[in-house]
């Protein structure tokens, strides 16, 4: 299925939003690096879509309705055999109902373990006054506590992502601190080119999270994506 | 991108003016504030008691601008809002170039009749393509033309700087703070609610206009936000524009569901366009003047690398924290450079490392001449800055008249030769008249300052950003 025909499938359906799997595979198509992620609906072929990748594995819940999947206990990292990951699968299911009862469970995203790497945000939000903005930061702390991030205007120019990504205070890490592996700051730069033509495309989408990327010294990955889509009108 | 030059042109060159409804529960101070007007100006006025106190102050009046002779290029409304229709169509069937209404009642109020007639306005206005300024505006300020909004203002002198500012009091505030610090207006207009022509159009007239060299800007905040983004990027390649912001408070509660989202607030969002664009985001009136005023008087630079200069070891070491707060270069000299001061230079009581402290060197004023000289040679110095403290000039004035005349002389003969930035700070201390004085005769001579070291070195980076982004396009 093509990017555009997964937008118009999920729009015609009235949803407002991509699960996991639909938005890396919109972003892939885009040419956004991202892990590969397949949708298992019960135990035993989340079992078998671990096998075929490889362990280890990591199961993530689908469902529209649950916003912190790690918070909730939708989130099993590192599966290292087919019992794990059953067990992860069951884990999973009954943590969702626990914490959030009547939450629609769709499956679960089956994905192989990323390389940890540099963690950044990179993200898409439209302003009343100006459309469509991308924002660039990195990931954990350095967003959620100390808010260090840059915002650009749609569309972006190679110039405004060189100087998004050099903008932010924590930009000494992504050159390798204190031997920590350099992030790719090319692929980066690509990365917010690449989101903002996708965007520039696609008026029908509201907001991306690709929270967190794991940057390495050759080449990115996101390992968690979501695409939130404008409301219909009429 | 889209505006009618011509059109422009003919409203803010204007050779021709009418003034209707001015009165005397004004205090006619429209009829007063073109008194300046550089041609004809006209009344209209229908009420009868206001006429010969009009014809008194040797304004011909009519009881209707269409009764008025010739072309007329530029009119001042201010009528009561029911009749301001009415007057827009004369202004349309008369063909004038262009009208400020300073009435007000229209949509500000949020009353169903001010809405009313203010969408009525605006749909004549643009039929006609006519070209409306406000309502609810203290419309043009033309310094060239004699066209004021205010007595205050000045008139026959414009400078360079354009302005459009979206309050009547902070363009009226900018053109008399600018115009105390050297920042002199080519064209200036304070908007109102802007139903017709709107910030985008005024920054496409001033970004192409020759007369004006750069822009400041008072903006609370866009109706189309695309536009005002591609017309300001065009424009800062051509020409600097400082953007003050104001209600930069932030858009409260809003329904998001992603993280980026919920991080992209309305002020975050704002400075950086203003920022992508390559304008200059300031965050005060003070500051909005300060930048301006550095841009037009200190030499374009992308140097980061200071020679400060200061009267005392203390404001050397508080000129040393401000600057290199901004992030600039305060550096040892050459060896020459040494060898050359170690020459001369009285190190008691004093210091010439980077800054220099000059202390003991000032009651020899060659000396001075000679520190100067020595700066403007010195490949490691980009730009040179120095502190005039009037309440210790004072003292040395005690000790010989004309000393700091003598001082002014030697900074702007300085200023003349150098090749490098150059710019002063005046502390008023406890001296602010006196301070002032100072930075009056210093601008004379063509040398900006500014009264603290952090406003110093703010407007001097400003000029710095501007300048890097130029390059680096």
């Amino acid at each position: 299925m093509t990017q555009s025909q997964t937008l118009t499938d999920a729009r015609d359906a009235g949803r407002t939003f991509l699960n996991e799997v639909e938005s890396k595979q919109v972003l892939r198509d885009a040419g956004i690096d991202t892990t590969q992620a397949t949708l298992a609906t019960s135990r035993d072929q989340a079992v078998e879509q671990a096998r075929a990748i490889g362990f280890p594995v990591v199961l993530k819940v689908i469902s529209p309705d649950v916003v912190h999947k790690s918070d909730m206990g939708g989130v099993k990292l590192g599966l290292k055999d087919e019992a794990e990951t059953a067990a992860a699968y069951d884990d999973i299911v009954a943590s969702i109902n626990a914490n959030q009862p009547g939450a629609n469970i769709e499956g679960v995203s089956v994905q192989g373990m990323a390389r940890p790497g540099t963690e950044i945000i990179i993200g898409m939000s439209k302003d009343a006054q100006f459309g469509p903005v991308l924002m660039f930061g990195l990931g954990g702390i350095m967003v959620e506590i100390l808010k260090d991030v840059a915002f650009r205007i749609v569309p972006l120019t190679r110039r405004d992502a060189r100087s998004m990504i050099r903008e932010i205070k924590g930009f000494p890490v992504l050159n390798g601190y204190r031997g920590q592996e350099p992030a790719d700051i090319e692929k980066l730069e690509d990365t917010l080119i690449k989101l903002s033509e996708f965007v520039q495309q696609h008026d029908e989408i509201k907001e991306i999270d690709l929270n967190p990327i794991f940057a390495y010294k050759d080449g990115l990955t996101a390992v968690d994506a979501r695409i939130i889509l404008e409301e219909q009108v009429g | 991108m889209g505006i009618d030059v011509a059109k422009f042109d003919r409203l803010f060159n204007p050779k021709t003016a009418a003034v209707i409804g001015d009165k005397q529960a004004l205090g006619y101070s429209w009829l007063n504030s073109m008194s300046t007007f550089k041609g004809p100006v006209y009344s209209v006025q229908i009420d009868e008691r206001e006429i010969p106190n009009i014809e008194a102050m040797g304004y011909q009046n009519f009881k209707s601008l269409l009764d008025v002779p010739g072309d007329i290029d530029f009119v001042i409304v201010s009528v009561p809002r029911k009749f301001a229709p009415m007057v827009l169509q004369q202004c349309i069937e008369k063909g004038v170039g262009g009208a400020t209404f300073f009435t007000s009642g229209f949509a500000e109020t949020a009353e169903e009749e001010g809405i009313a007639l203010q969408n009525q306005m605006q749909q004549m206005a643009r039929d006609a393509n006519f070209m409306l300024v406000g309502p609810n505006c203290m419309g043009l300020f033309i310094p060239g033309r004699g066209v004021r909004f205010t007595t205050q203002q000045y008139s026959g002198e414009a400078g360079p700087v354009g302005f459009i500012g979206q309050s009547g009091t902070q363009s009226m505030y900018f053109s008399l703070l600018g115009g105390a610090h050297g920042v002199k207006v080519s064209k200036a207009v304070s908007l109102g609610n802007a139903i017709v022509l709107d910030v985008p159009d005024y920054l496409e007239y001033l970004g192409q206009d020759p007369e004006t060299k750069m822009i400041g800007m008072y903006v609370e905040g866009v109706k189309d936000g695309r536009r005002f983004f591609d017309v300001l990027k065009d424009v800062c390649k051509r020409k600097p524009v400082v953007i003050w912001k104001g209600g930069q408070t932030s858009d409260g509660a809003r329904a998001v569901s992603s993280h980026t989202a919920s991080l992209a607030t309305e002020y975050t969002v704002w400075e950086s366009l203003v920022r992508q664009c390559g304008a200059l985001p300031v965050h005060s009136l003070e500051e909005l003047v300060d930048v301006l005023k550095g841009l037009l008087y200190i030499k374009p630079s992308t140097g980061t690398r200071m020679g400060i200069m200061a009267l005392t070891g203390g404001q050397a070491v508080a000129a040393v924290d401000a600057f290199a707060k901004q992030d600039f270069t305060i550096g040892p000299l050459s060896d020459s450079s040494y060898e050359e001061l170690s020459s001369f230079f009285s190190v008691i009581g004093a210091s010439y490392r980077n800054p220099l402290d000059i202390s003991s060197n000032l009651p020899d004023q060659t000396v001075l001449v000679r520190i100067l000289d020595i700066l403007e040679r010195d490949p490691t110095i980009d730009a040179i800055t120095t502190e005039l403290t009037t309440s210790l000039l004072d003292r040395r004035e005690s000790m010989g008249e004309g000393y700091v005349d003598n001082l002014i002389n030697i900074l702007a003969e300085h200023r003349e030769r150098t090749k490098k930035p150059y710019f002063c700070t005046v502390c008023p201390v406890d001296q602010e008249v006196a301070a002032i004085d100072m930075r009056d005769r210093l601008l004379a001579r063509g040398i900006p300052s500014f009264p603290t070291f952090h406003r110093s070195a703010n407007a001097y980076r400003k000029l710095v950003t501007y300048n890097e982004f130029l390059q680096d396009r």
